[in-house]
């Protein structure tokens, strides 16, 4: 696809989530020529994961899907799928880029998404898409609503039989494509990298990894979601249909003994901070599951919630209407239940009554929280893309323009710049696009 | 109604607690907690009181006593507030406030009072043994008669009230009408926590925790041992091989532990060994130079050295005299018997909740 277009852009954006697809989307409509990168097969970001979006209950597919057919068939928006970053160099006021195009193995130009090689392939591996809970082929499209709809191997996985190459029809399979190095050159550079969710190993306490019926919340958002793993809702550890579902909220969040815990620091670094979404993640998973499952008891423990947002007052109140348990108290423990049943125990102090508790589970919900994903600074070289105390890309005018960077022409959006919800995260991207072509106006004239 | 203190959070800074008012409630120290129970539950609740300065609450409250400083509670806490210091500092606080002379309090807050008190007994001491012209045999029985003297003395004059203080803190004006048979009932709990320490086993079932608790439960041991052996088996001047070889067990078995507490409170190995304060490092330097002090001079006596070497007298001398009028009255010395009375006192409440229900 990028050989036969040229290598000058207007705008780049890094990273094509929910952020960079509006960002993109801006820049095109005004007409400004946009190449969007994305490290992962398909653009969709986080969002494209989660089952309903608060405080709406809308279904997060049915908005996140027009906006991803609208970026990726934009005429004004290149996009470079399985793409990374290598450099990044400010000359003369514009960026030269340095890209690197790893192969997917099948020819994007050819593929038709007919999945003929989906079925044939022998080779089952753990289906990422659906947080590792079920499987898929080693030669797959990368997931049901994925965009573009292009198979791509699992070069690790693959086992050579050449069953997918014999069955595809439009012979797009190529076993030796190599990476591609492109050069391209921008006026703007928007960072839309998005955040990392907190691994939940890195808070032992909490057993993740080692009681499977301890999950975190973004397999539980696959667990409910339309397209989810096992066609109904079941605990990983048997199988089970679960009745009495606890969240422990805040973790890895406003934690800073993380690194106790792991004697660790940098990849499991302490976040002092607020993660911003999971009380309304929780809230909205928990009333979900009200639908789903009618009689199970839904818990949810707490340290403060945090509903600040329009409407999420109320969504909290509706979810408590409901009947979701609210119970503050950090949890302190899980530990399992002595009988071999895959139940938890959950050990904390219930705050409201000074009260010292040991509770039953029968599956756990971790509310894992927002880290960082700033790698990307590594790779602007001749100047220094900053970082703010909590590692996120410094907005060096916080207030008056957010989406301002260290760097004069690069520009951040959504939650690279610090947590975010997705009508935040939307919000931020328009004030990215809008301060990209204010700039990028100025420098052409 | 409650009185509030708003200078109480600045008053127990200056007994060692730290980053205690970082603490956003949320409880995960009383869960972490082993030893904390639905009867009695901390240490969030110490944290709210301090926080608020509600200083008669603490006054009246066993709590901080029933804590053993694990340091689970530190580590985990998710805002580093420190919990488990705090629970020491108020430990510390309890101590200064159960203290009707007021003394601890001065001691644990000025250091320059510690060392200035330390100096005045040492040149006493040196002053009564060199200048008073007494024999070097006069000299040693009157150490032996001061020790007898010194441990009457403290007790009735310092210790008892104290404790008498404490439980009127903590029983009688809390209005625990406890009938005297519930007294004799709960006796047996003082006896076991003074001797066994075995509330502490209660913490969190880990090899470090083992074998501080072993090493703890051996020192004590040692040092009341040794006080016996020295005070009524007249260690210094018997003749009983027996005795002899005793004290020489009891005297090393102090300060080998001792060195390795230090070298914990050094190397701060954990939580409790963090944060020392001047009065940790008293107590457990002091413990050591008795331990190692008593421990050479009987040796210098089966070596018939000892006429000779006199000052290795004079200086175990001064260390006594120190530990006996100021650690053990005014200084950490108390946490045995605050601690077991604690525990008693618990009982007591406890038991007679039961006879109301």
């Amino acid at each position: 696809m990028p050989e036969n277009i040229s290598n000058k852009y207007d705008a780049v954006v890094i990273g094509g989530g929910i952020a960079g697809q509006e960002t993109a989307l801006n820049l095109a409509d005004m007409d400004y020529k946009v190449l969007l990168v994305e490290k992962e097969l398909s653009i969709g970001g986080k969002m494209i994961q989660l089952s309903k979006v608060f405080p709406t209950l809308d279904c997060a597919a049915c908005i996140t899907t027009p906006k991803m057919s609208e970026t990726a068939r934009h005429p004004n928006i290149t996009l470079m799928l399985n793409t990374d970053v290598i450099e990044t160099v400010k000359t003369n006021g514009h960026f030269d880029i340095t890209l690197n195009i790893r192969p997917r193995y099948v020819d994007e130009a050819l593929c038709t998404g007919c999945q003929q090689c989906e079925w044939v392939c022998p080779k089952v591996v753990e289906d990422s898409y659906n947080s590792n809970m079920v499987g898929r082929k080693a030669i797959s499209i990368p997931f049901s609503l994925a965009n573009p709809k292009i198979a791509a191997i699992d070069m690790e996985q693959c086992l050579h039989c050449k069953k997918c190459e014999k069955v595809c029809v439009p012979k797009a399979i190529d076993y030796n494509m190599q990476p591609k190095r492109v050069n391209v050159e921008a006026t703007s550079v928007i960072v839309s990298t998005g955040f990392n969710l907190f691994k939940p190993k890195n808070k032992p306490q909490y057993g993740y990894g080692k009681y499977p019926n301890v999950i975190d919340a973004m397999q539980m958002d696959r667990l409910i979601a339309p397209t989810r793993p096992y066609n109904s809702l079941l605990r990983p550890g048997d199988g089970k249909v679960p009745d009495n579902i606890a969240y422990i909220l805040c973790t890895g969040s406003r934690d800073s003994s993380i690194e106790n815990a792991m004697g660790c620091s940098a990849e499991c670094s302490n976040n002092p901070i607020c993660s911003q979404i999971c009380c309304m993640y929780s809230i909205k998973q928990a009333q979900l599951l009200m639908g789903a499952l009618p009689l199970a008891d839904i818990t949810i423990y707490y340290m403060d919630i945090r509903a600040f947002g329009k409407g999420y007052e109320e969504f909290y109140q509706q979810a408590k209407s409901m009947g979701v348990n609210f119970i503050k108290g950090k949890v302190a423990k899980v530990t399992p239940k002595e009988d071999n049943s895959g139940n938890l125990i959950l050990r904390y102090e219930d705050v409201a009554t000074g009260k010292l508790k040991e509770v039953k589970h029968d599956l756990v919900v971790l509310s894992v929280g927002v880290l960082p994903n700033s790698g990307i600074v590594k790779t602007f070289t001749n100047q220094k893309l900053e970082l703010d105390d909590q590692r996120f890309i410094k907005q060096v005018d916080e207030l008056v323009s957010p989406s301002l960077t260290s760097i004069e022409g690069v520009f951040v959006a959504g939650t690279a710049a610090g947590p975010k919800d997705i009508p935040d995260s939307i919000l931020s991207a328009g004030s990215a696009a809008s301060e990209a072509a204010s700039y990028i106006k100025r420098f052409s004239n | 109604m409650s009185h509030i203190n708003p200078d109480f959070a600045d008053d127990i800074t200056k007994f060692g607690a730290k980053d205690f008012n970082l603490c956003f409630n949320c409880g995960n120290c009383t869960a972490v907690c082993s030893l904390s129970t639905n009867d009695a539950t901390f240490p969030r609740e110490m944290i709210r009181y301090s926080t608020l300065g509600l200083e008669d609450e603490i006054k009246s409250s066993l709590k901080p006593w029933l804590c053993y400083y694990c340091g689970e509670c530190s580590s985990d806490c998710p805002r580093q507030a420190n919990p488990g210091e705090l629970m020491m500092s108020l430990r510390r606080w309890l101590t200064a406030t159960y203290d009707w002379t007021g003394l601890s309090g001065l001691l644990y807050k000025h250091m320059s009072v510690y060392i200035g008190g330390m100096i005045a007994l040492l040149a006493a001491v040196v002053g009564f043994i060199y200048y008073s012209g007494l024999s070097k045999e006069v000299v040693m029985h009157y150490g032996h008669l001061f020790e007898m003297f010194a441990i009457a003395g403290v007790f009735a004059v310092i210790l008892l009230p104290n404790i008498i203080r404490m439980w009127y803190f903590t029983v009688i004006k809390p209005k625990v009408k406890a009938p005297i048979k519930v007294y004799f009932k709960a006796l047996s709990e003082l006896f076991v926590h003074m001797f066994t320490q075995k509330r502490f086993l209660g913490c969190e079932d880990t090899k470090e925790n083992r074998t501080r608790w072993l090493l703890h439960f051996i020192l004590v041991l040692s040092y009341l041992s040794l006080l016996f052996t020295t005070v009524f088996l007249d260690w210094f001047s018997t003749s009983s091989t027996f005795v002899i070889w005793l004290g020489y067990v009891e005297s090393a078995a102090i300060f080998i532990i001792t060195t390795v507490f230090m070298s914990m409170r050094v190397r701060k190995t954990d939580a409790m060994h963090k944060h020392s304060q001047p009065s940790d490092w008293f107590f457990v330097i002091w413990l050591f130079l008795m331990g190692i002090t008593s421990f050479a001079v009987r040796l210098l006596i089966d070596l018939n050295l000892i006429n000779t070497l006199f000052w290795v007298f004079t200086i175990h001398f001064t260390v006594l005299v120190q530990w006996a009028l100021i650690i053990v009255p005014f200084g950490k010395w108390t946490h045995f018997l605050y601690r077991s009375f604690a525990m008693y006192f618990e009982r007591i409440i406890g038991l007679n909740n039961q006879l109301k229900k």
